[in-house]
């Protein structure tokens, strides 16, 4: 034992500062191109703060656009960290244990933007305070949005509590008290399905929206997101075997493949069920899905991206499944591959088209201005920035700790 | 269905009988937080004229202000005070500013004939200047939709036209908020900063909407609308009668919506839309009045509802001759 | 196992209660808006802060009833730009030249089905031009042309009686005062006309 098991949790967090402030070239280069978006984005901002969401491509029939689809997306990538947390603490499966912390990194580097994407679509961001129980006025139970501030701060704690409670104690060199956070892992558990369920309700009780007014959304936006959460984990575990000397074993990407594939599978049955009920007997309420698949009125923006995005959903799934010659070189681009189909389906290509056509019937198409798209790029550099800095000491505390298990076995 | 009304004001009563007896510590957290705000405010304007002094420390009590339904009368009057001030100093008009509360025994309801209605659009014209809406973004409420004949679906209509009016085979349908008696936007509010008043009417406390934008997502009729940029209207056009939750100058993000000119209707007065009509096609009373104009379109026509099938309960009628 | 299963049973079981606790709120009205307007039966009394002096127009007592009683109707008479029209139709012969042209050339007749247009004697009085007469001994004042209007437009002037046709003035409260025939139709060419809207709905495309 050093002498670290006296140092206090303050020290902790210096050290942890101090490891994120050192490292190669490389990784100032890193941090150099992120602050340079998070800059833009904080420009950008400012714009829009001065101006009003004029200064972004939505009006009044297309109310949500590039801010809203990813919070939506992303809220699935928090949630799959779940997807790590029940086979390490439930079932107490090795590899996953080992690389846990660093789910629980994404999720919280993933609620971060979440509530960033958040904050920034409001018209009023200096008048959260009306959300606050006790000084504002929270229509909770009856608004799904009340439920989906409770469940995304609620998750963001959780995240952070648990890691930051086991990393203290490996940081400190001794085992984590599992009674003590047992309880909390399985609120963790619990809420990870819930954050994305009344994500869902949020568009799914919307019966003045067709599209999303369907008891398939909950399911599915689950299914995505363990598909495209853990491809995300698996791509963030390839950066850090290969940057780092936290070396992570070949057996866990296959484990995390077979989640992925399962995943995307339930996800792809999903999608085509939803694609003949809208097409098969298409009613008045397929308008929206026409207009996703093929435009309408002259208008189809969003018809080369969803197709784009079945491709590689479709791809990436027989990849993934199929894995051929199991070499790591075509895991990784299917991954990516994934990721970036569910990211269009799930993103834009569920939420614009649920607004469009408005429920007067009129069809608009929506673009993102640059202003939009730069605080959307800092938000997702923010994330990357949040999950850097978490994972980084992480990393670091638990490598050291692994060498102190290892020279105190054999006592 | 009386009684179940009056238990749910009883029991808002309740909330906000609850809310007021925490108020001790909640008013003090908005006191000093008011004094802070002030205090910065006036520091941060030393060297600027009094006039800007005296606008942003307006602004800053503005923003610390409680929802308007838990506000007292005294904090009514201060608010209305201060808006009416700010609107000096802004616009440099006086506007009235009403609180009026809703008549007892009145539930506003609306008739719509559409094969009266030619399609003049007068009451859009006449709606946004007497709701001040944002001229820039040529904002309005009512939508009237140039419908073929053989189609009842707004889906189908016209929404755009610019032409002579009435075009033969065509008749016209006019789409506002139907000020629905079970509002999916209400449900969706997550402060609380929309609700329906006892006379029926929909309103939005524009100083308590934080703008997320979602009961515009779950409105099925498109009945409300965003400020997307600062409103404007040039101070000679503003209607200077104005109502609380009426038609009083919003600012930039925050929601508004058709509001039966709550100003004119809680004065007994028509709404501007049903004034400006030149064909009659509009009705509005009171529905719980067996002798108004509505209750006998409702008895006597044959009436129909928009989406009824989704349970908003619009009190909204349209009819035919 | 056991153990988490049943905590996750619990929370998921309390997850859902709460979160249909929520869906009942707002669905208070469920028996409908048209059950609550069944039962109020009961006539309101008048809102009597509304006075005549509130109306700008000038109003006569309508002769007939509606289901809450008397109404006023705006007067018409006075508006007429040459009345009395026994200025000139009186017991001397209008002899000026072309004196139907200069007086009443602009009025256009389309009033009636196309070949079988009404006549100016289908309304006004022959031997007493101050009054409209749309049967022999109906005698009728330009302010209740109503009455006349309603000899043949039986189903409009029911509707307008109710509410259903025609509009009130000012005000929704108050004692009721509703707009005349003759103040929205022109009663020599009844139908609208076609003409450019206000205004527009911005394109949105």
């Amino acid at each position: 034992m050093d002498h670290s098991s006296q140092k206090g949790f303050f020290s902790f967090i210096i050290d942890a500062i101090r490891w994120n402030l050192s490292g190669g070239v490389g990784y100032w280069f890193f941090l150099l191109i992120l602050a340079g978006f998070m800059g833009s984005g904080v420009y950008s901002y400012s714009v829009q703060f001065r101006e009003g969401l004029s200064a972004t491509g939505m009006n009044n029939i297309v109310s949500w656009g590039l801010y809203i689809s990813n919070f939506t997306f992303l809220v699935g990538v928090a949630a799959a960290a779940v997807m790590l947390i029940l086979p390490a603490y439930v079932f107490h499966d090795p590899d996953f244990h080992r690389v846990v912390i660093i789910g629980e990194g994404v999720a919280v580097g993933a609620l971060v933007m979440c509530l960033s994407f958040i904050t920034v679509d409001l018209g009023g961001p200096l008048k959260v305070w009306h959300l606050i129980p006790g000084i504002g006025l929270f229509n909770w139970p009856s608004s799904i949005l009340a439920w989906d501030v409770i469940v995304l701060n609620g998750y963001l704690l959780l995240n952070t509590l648990v890691p930051c409670y086991i990393l203290y104690c490996h940081y400190k060199g001794l085992p984590a008290d599992e009674r003590k956070y047992r309880p909390f892992v399985f609120l963790s558990i619990f809420w990870a399905v819930s954050i994305h369920m009344v994500t869902a309700f949020l568009y799914q009780g919307l019966p003045a929206r067709p599209f999303w007014n369907n008891p398939l959304l909950g399911p599915r936006f689950l299914a995505s997101a363990f598909a495209a959460g853990p491809a995300l984990i698996a791509l963030v575990l390839a950066v850090i075997d290969s940057t780092t000397s936290f070396k992570i074993d070949s057996k866990l990407f296959n484990k995390l493949r077979l989640i992925i594939v399962i995943a995307a599978v339930i996800n792809l049955i999903m999608l085509f069920s939803e694609v003949f009920k809208e097409f098969y007997t298409q009613t008045h309420h397929s308008l929206s899905a026409v207009y996703l698949f093929f435009g309408l009125d002259g208008h189809d923006a969003l018809v080369p991206w969803i197709w784009t995005a079945v491709a590689m959903n479709i791809t990436a799934t027989l990849v993934l499944a199929l894995y051929p010659g199991g070499r790591p070189k075509v895991l990784l681009p299917a991954l990516v591959l994934l990721f970036f189909g569910i990211w269009i389906e799930k993103g834009m290509g569920l939420i614009v088209p649920g607004l469009i056509p408005s429920p007067m019937g009129e069809v608009v198409d929506y673009s993102p201005t640059w202003v939009e798209i730069n605080i959307t790029l800092g938000i997702l550099a923010l994330g990357i920035f949040v999950v850097t800095w978490l994972i980084r000491p992480a990393i670091r505390v638990e490598e050291r700790y692994e060498t102190i298990r290892k020279s105190d076995v054999p006592v | 269905m009386g009684v179940p009304k009056k238990d749910e004001y009883r029991a808002v009563d309740d909330f906000v009988g609850r809310i007021l007896s925490r108020k001790n510590d909640r008013r003090s957290f908005l006191k000093g937080a008011v004094v802070t705000g002030s205090a910065l405010a006036l520091s941060g304007c030393g060297n600027g004229l009094p006039g800007m002094g005296e606008e942003s420390v307006l602004a800053w009590q503005e923003f610390f202000k409680a929802n308007y339904r838990l506000m007292t009368e005294t904090e009514k009057r201060d608010t209305v005070t201060r808006l009416e001030k700010l609107a000096r100093i802004r616009q440099g008009i006086d506007v009235r500013i009403s609180t009026r509360e809703p008549r007892e025994n009145v539930l506003f309801g609306y008739g719509f004939n559409i094969s009266r209605c030619e399609g003049y659009m007068d009451c859009v014209a006449a709606c946004v200047k007497e709701n001040n809406v944002d001229r820039r973004s040529k904002t309005q409420y009512i939508r009237i939709f140039e419908m073929e004949h053989g189609k009842m679906n707004v889906d189908a209509g016209d929404g755009k036209y610019f032409h002579e009016v009435p075009v033969d085979g065509h008749f016209y349908m006019g789409v506002q908020c139907f000020q629905c008696e079970n509002p999916p936007c209400v449900k969706a509010c997550p402060t609380k900063a929309t609700w329906q008043e006892p006379d029926g009417i929909v309103v939005v406390d524009y100083d308590w909407c934080i703008g997320c934008r979602y009961c515009m997502a779950a409105c099925p009729y498109w009945g409300r609308r965003f400020n997307w940029n600062d409103p404007e209207v040039p101070s000679s056009e503003i209607t200077r009668r104005q109502h609380y939750l009426g038609n009083r100058m919003r600012s930039r993000g925050v929601m508004e919506k058709c509001t039966f000119c709550i100003q004119r209707s809680r004065e007994g007065r028509n709404t501007a839309c049903v004034e400006a009509c030149p064909t009659g096609s509009r009705v509005f009373g009171n529905l719980l009045d067996p002798d108004s104009e509505i209750r006998f379109v409702l008895a006597h026509k044959k009436v129909f509802r928009m989406k009824e099938e989704l349970g908003t309960e619009p009190k909204f009628w349209y009819f035919m001759d | 196992m056991i153990r988490f299963s049943a905590t996750f049973s619990l929370l998921a079981a309390l997850f859902l209660g709460v979160l249909l606790s929520g869906c009942r709120e707002g669905g208070g009205h469920a028996a409908g808006v048209a059950e609550r307007i069944k039962e109020a039966q009961a006539p309101i009394a008048v809102d009597s802060t509304i006075t005549d002096a509130d109306f700008p127009e000038k109003t006569v007592l309508a002769m007939e009833e509606y289901q809450g009683g008397f109404f006023r109707v705006e007067a018409r008479r006075e508006l007429i730009e040459r009345y009395p029209c026994t200025g000139c139709h009186n017991e001397k012969e209008v002899t000026v030249a072309d004196g139907a042209a200069q007086a009443h050339g602009d009025i256009v007749l389309e009033h009636g089905e196309k070949g079988r247009r009404l006549v100016c004697f289908a309304c006004h009085k022959p031997d007493n031009r101050n009054l409209l007469e749309a049967e022999e001994g109906f005698a009728v004042d330009f302010d209740h042309s109503y009455r006349v209007c309603g000899y043949c437009h039986f189903r409009q002037k029911r509707d307008w009686i109710g509410g259903a046709h025609g509009k009130r003035m000012e005000f929704w409260a108050g004692a009721r005062v509703v707009k005349n025939c003759t103040s929205c139709h022109d009663p020599h060419s009844p139908r609208f006309k076609k003409r450019w809207p206000k205004t527009y709905s911005l394109p949105l495309t």
